[in-house]
């Protein structure tokens, strides 16, 4: 009788024998192919790539139009500014090459390390709840309850609202002063009123908050299309074997959405090193620069003070740390990953 | 001595015949190149679009009846303008007349995009604009806009509460010591001063009272000023306010305080001719007082004008057009409908009717445009950080004008 308890080892053992016979095939079949085809006589070039079109030229012709704006609107942009951060560009006229100076710049510009350090802290404070209330927000819908499509609509609702309509609602919410909701809860409960966003020690967190709030609703589709998925008959086994609804989730649900943890984290990350938006509406960068994020001091560099090549050097720094960041999950949490 | 008369006399006929040739060509060449197509780039100015077109369309037959080109009116929504127009121009398809700002203004002049005007000026009846207008207009001694809208900000004052601290409506504060004295009887009933929006455009916190202190934050030739006597007094001055709670707590980083301000329980506030829709609709008693004045009496007010990019295909039409839409005619139609100040005296009558709005244009001598300095905007996060950590109680306002100071000549040095 297969129980709880024995699941993780049985399913080890199949596995074990499964990649080991799948390996021996796969060797025995890779070295008959490989000889079969050393000794095919290889088709011209020509012949080769004139198969694939009259095999696939449809396909071709659709991805045409895509492939042109990927490479004018995507790749020169991509290649264009990584020239651009070796010039120095009055945006009228021709650059002028000026070697490492702005990126000699940045290695010594304590303000864009502190930009990095305060997107790096606001990652912090906004990946792992984002995932976490993404996760709950789609087990309750997914538990049964009655309604689920309101709550649905209702949870997904900041994600479809303008961020401009939602800052404003949690201006209106963490206001420093009394005429701010959440200090007049606290005020009401005898609390401390607190700054919140004029306070160099929360703003950051207020904004996640921000953050988390207007994002957690497209986390929950995400976390729903993989709870879908997950095999009922499992949950069955589970609830004979008399396992606790905790007990389930921890040993069935949490590990078999493994490749959405992946995919929510990855996209999270990406998300959290590109905020812009809430500093830029709520706190302008301060106090005291603790709200200057990455994107937001690029965007100072670039645009408000017309240095262009400057924030094109920003821009590819923050390419390489959500390049190295999602690298290193991907190792992580992308291994072994099962795409069901 | 004949031959010599008659050499003479041919060196005056060749030199008149010349002059005459020049003359003759700058003439042609004004004339012909008055012509083809120019396309200007607005912004929505109010909320009534159709006001707006019909406006434009009257400005622009005005324009078409003198030379003989097309005009293009373009409106560009205001959010993220500067990378609308810093994409366009870099690619060389950018508008031939465009509106800017001061903040921009001396960036754009000194990076060399924008056209110089000042040979188009010669009869544009120049000292019908308001200096304060001007000042904006000019980097490094040269005209690169013409001006068509200016705002004066000052402070409005909540009638109600002006009564309820025993103060009089009639005179209102005009010196930092009567406005600080008003502002401790504010607190002492139960009410804010004033709205500090720290986290803000330095242009309506700490600037203004730089200016009024008689000091200023850097000058055209790069000498930084913002730490010395009279500008530091202005740090003291928000300090104190801040610690002695005349203005909320929460001013650090305050992007409005409407809601305190709505529910009555507010002494002043800092408001332009834009502020005056929504302050008559809150249904608040309210009076305009003067520019305070401490050295100085001055306050912040910018201008809006036109300029024209180097790149223009047809510059001369460009100018040409700048000068048209800011005639004393057309300023006040387009005043008349976006409730700006008109920059031409000759045409400041449009508010003849018009109480707050006459008071207001009244004030726009002691505007200025904030900043005039290529980096004008650069330093301004760095300055609103000092007077944070200020605020925040890291700094005293010294070290915190000296850390502003130290910021700015870095960056002016980069």
């Amino acid at each position: 009788m297969i129980t709880l308890n024995n699941v993780d080892k049985i399913n080890e053992e199949m596995e074990y024998h499964y990649k080991k016979n799948l390996s021996l095939k796969d060797r025995l079949k890779r070295n008959k192919d490989s000889y079969s085809n050393f000794n095919k006589p290889k088709q011209p070039f020509k012949e080769r790539v004139k198969k694939q079109w009259d095999r696939n030229a449809i396909v071709y012709i659709f991805l045409v139009p895509t492939l042109i704006h990927f490479l004018i609107f995507q790749v020169f942009p991509f290649a264009f500014s990584f020239v651009l951060t070796f010039m120095d560009w009055k945006v009228i006229g021709d650059p002028e090459f000026v070697g490492f100076k702005h990126w000699i710049a940045f290695i010594n510009d304590k303000l864009a390390w502190r930009a990095i350090w305060n997107t790096i802290l606001f990652s912090i404070y906004y990946i792992v709840p984002t995932m976490a209330l993404g996760l709950i927000l789609a087990l309750i819908i997914n538990s049964g309850v009655k309604a689920a499509g309101l709550f649905k609509g209702i949870f997904f609702l900041p994600v479809v609202t303008s961020f401009v309509i939602i800052a404003g609602i949690w201006g209106w919410l963490f206001r420093g002063t009394e005429s701010g909701m959440v200090n007049y809860l606290l005020s009401f409960l005898g609390i401390d009123t607190q700054l919140f966003l004029a306070d160099s020690g929360q703003a950051l967190m207020v904004l996640a908050g921000l953050s988390i709030f207007k994002v957690a609703g497209s986390t929950m589709i995400y976390y729903f299309a993989g709870l879908q998925s997950v095999d009922r008959q499992l949950y069955e086994a589970a609830r004979i074997d008399g396992a606790t609804p905790l007990r389930i989730f921890w040993t069935i649900t949490f590990p078999l959405l493994k490749p959405i943890h992946f995919y929510v984290a990855i996209i999270t990350t990406i998300g959290s090193f590109q905020i812009f938006d809430s500093t830029f509406l709520l706190t302008g960068g301060g106090p005291n620069y603790s709200t200057t994020t990455i994107v937001f001091y690029l965007y100072q560099q670039g645009f408000a003070g017309l240095n262009l090549s400057y924030g094109a050097v920003l821009s590819y720094v923050l390419f390489f740390i959500i390049l190295v960041i999602s690298l290193i999950q991907r190792k992580y949490l992308g291994q072994e990953t099962n795409y069901y | 001595m004949k031959k010599k008369i008659s050499i003479l006399v041919l060196f005056i006929i060749l030199g008149a015949v010349l002059v005459a040739c020049n003359s003759d060509e700058d003439t042609s060449a004004t004339e012909e190149e008055i012509s083809g197509e120019i396309t200007v780039w607005v912004h929505p100015y109010t909320s009534d679009s159709n006001a707006e077109e019909a406006m434009w369309e009257e400005i622009v037959a005005s324009y078409e009846e003198e030379f003989d080109a097309t005009v293009t009116i373009e409106t560009i929504p205001w959010s993220n303008r500067d990378q609308k127009i810093l994409t366009a121009l870099a690619a060389n398809n950018g508008p031939d007349v465009f509106y800017a700002i001061p903040d921009q203004m001396p960036q754009y002049a000194d990076e060399g995009m924008l056209l110089e005007l000042d040979p188009y000026l010669e009869d544009n009846e120049m000292d019908d604009f308001v200096d304060s207008a001007l000042v904006s207009t000019k980097w490094q001694d040269k005209t690169y806009g013409l001006p068509i809208l200016q705002e004066a900000y000052t402070f409005f004052y909540n009638v109600d509460v002006v009564k309820a601290i025993g103060k009089d409506p009639e005179n209102l504060p005009t010196t930092w010591s009567e406005f600080e004295e008003w502002a401790k009887a504010a607190k002492e009933e139960g009410y804010y001063a004033y709205s500090y929006q720290g986290g803000g455009s330095m242009n309506g916190t700490l600037y203004p009272f730089i200016w009024q202190a008689g000091g200023k934050v850097i000058t055209e030739d790069d000498e930084v000023m913002i730490n010395n006597v009279e500008s530091v007094k202005a740090f003291e001055f928000v300090n104190n306010m801040y610690e002695k709670n005349w203005i909320p707590e929460d001013s650090i980083t305050a992007m409005n305080h409407d809601a305190i301000w709505n529910a009555g329980e507010m002494l002043a506030v800092l408001g332009s001719g834009i502020s005056l829709t929504n302050l008559q609709e809150s249904g608040l008693d309210f009076v305009i007082a003067p520019p305070l004045k401490n050295k100085e009496q001055k306050t912040y007010g910018t201008t809006g004008m036109f300029v024209v990019p180097t790149n223009s295909d047809n510059p001369n039409a460009a100018a040409e057009f700048v000068k048209t839409v800011t005639n004393a005619e057309n300023q006040r139609k387009f005043n008349t409908i976006t409730q700006y100040i008109p920059t031409r005296e000759s045409a400041k009558n449009i508010f003849d009717d018009q109480q707050y709005l006459k008071q207001l244009s009244e004030y726009t001598q002691y505007a200025l445009p904030g900043v005039i300095h290529p980096k004008g905007r650069n330093i301004m996060p760095m300055i609103q950080a000092e007077v944070q950590t200020m605020m925040e109680g890291e700094k005293t306002p010294q070290e915190a004008a000296d850390a502003a100071a130290e910021a700015i000549e870095a960056e002016i040095a980069k």
